[in-house]
């Protein structure tokens, strides 16, 4: 393989790991998500805030779970005021412990 | 006259049906999110009467002003077909609405909503197509929508101007999804409704049994259709009435 190949290759694998590696799960509980099609606004006004890289709904339990890549930059209270602002209630918000989020230096 | 209670009749269908934005297909719907209330919608209706044949082509664009607040209005094209005339076809009278939420009880994978609604039809339609009156409607829409099924229903008085009886309207419908609720939605609903509507003064009644199926195939589009059967029909003039439609979110 030619070592410039090979160069961009190792960055990209290295970009995909940096990027794995700094990404922390937020779980809220959200009351009122009965029908997938109503939780477009929910996902579209998640989505607005900073930091938030995927939404994952979980409609049996009634759980969004929220890959943040910058969780200084979110807090509880943005995240209820965005789930109110769609319509629905929002219940227990769960950040992840100091020892499960990313160091800044990954 | 007999233009004028094939006019009625399309009218009576019309504040009956054609404003609701549901996802049950005839019935209103007490949530104002996403597609659920929230998305643009058009459909084609096909009505079969012993008077004569009707399309109906509404677009109906709705606009939340805040979470419960919803305005928006309806813009129907209207074609006649009569037995004993020429076919004539020209757009439907303007109707304005707004519905505001009054409850709401969340809890974990269900919801129970109930909200006030308003619906101003102004005669604004061409004269060979559209009843020259205008229309006023009050209607409680309420719902208790979960994960495995949704029960909705509507009561509402119509006020009509023009010495035209005034008339109230029902409508119940059941929902339930045949696809596992997931997101982003991949979704086929079955639906049965009943669409009622009482005419006062002149005492008639007509209600539809109205089955329909419903397919989402994203989170911003679906197709859907239903028949209306009258079971109970005092006027004995409708056949049945067919739909096919479609709703998508622009935002």
């Amino acid at each position: 393989m030619k070592p410039v190949i090979k160069m961009i290759l190792i960055m990209f694998l290295l970009g995909i790991s940096s990027t794995l590696a700094q990404s922390s799960e937020v779980k809220v509980r959200v009351d009122g998500l009965s029908c997938p099609f109503c939780a477009y606004g929910l996902e579209k006004k998640l989505n607005d805030l900073d930091g938030v890289d995927s939404i994952f709904i979980d409609f049996e339990e009634g759980l969004v779970l929220m890959q943040v890549t910058d969780l200084e930059n979110i807090s509880e209270e943005e995240i209820r005021t965005k789930i109110e602002e769609a319509g629905f209630t929002p219940r227990e918000i769960v950040f992840p412990r100091k020892n499960e989020m990313p160091d800044k230096d990954d | 006259m007999k233009f004028l209670s094939f006019g009625i009749l399309i009218y009576l269908l019309f504040v009956q049906s054609l404003s609701a934005q549901g996802p049950p297909i005839f019935t209103d719907s007490p949530l104002l999110l996403g597609l659920e209330g929230g998305g643009i919608r058009t459909f084609g209706k096909y009505i079969s009467t012993e008077s004569g044949q009707t399309y109906i082509q509404p677009l109906v664009v709705p606009y939340n002003v805040t979470t419960d607040f919803q305005i928006g209005g309806i813009q129907p094209y209207v074609f006649l077909s009569p037995n004993n005339g020429e076919s004539q076809s020209g757009f439907g009278n303007f109707t304005l609405f707004g519905k505001y939420s009054i409850i709401q009880i969340d809890g974990r994978a269900k919801t129970f909503r109930a909200l006030l609604k308003y619906t101003q039809t102004f005669s604004t339609g061409a004269s060979n197509v559209s009843v020259n009156a205008n229309a006023s409607q009050f209607s409680i829409v309420t719902g208790y929508i979960t994960i495995n099924y949704g029960i909705y229903g509507t009561v509402g008085y119509t006020i009509v101007s023009n010495d035209l009886p005034d008339n109230l309207i029902y409508n119940f419908a059941f929902g339930y999804p045949l696809l596992p609720q997931k997101y982003p939605p991949f979704q086929l609903n079955i639906f049965l409704e009943l669409n009622g509507t009482h005419t006062l003064d002149v005492n008639k009644h007509l209600l539809f049994v109205s089955p329909g199926l419903q397919l989402m195939t994203s989170s911003t589009f679906l197709i859907e259709t239903g028949v209306q059967i009258p079971v109970v029909d005092d006027r004995n003039t409708t056949k049945f009435a067919f739909t096919l439609g479609i709703r998508f979110l622009f935002i």
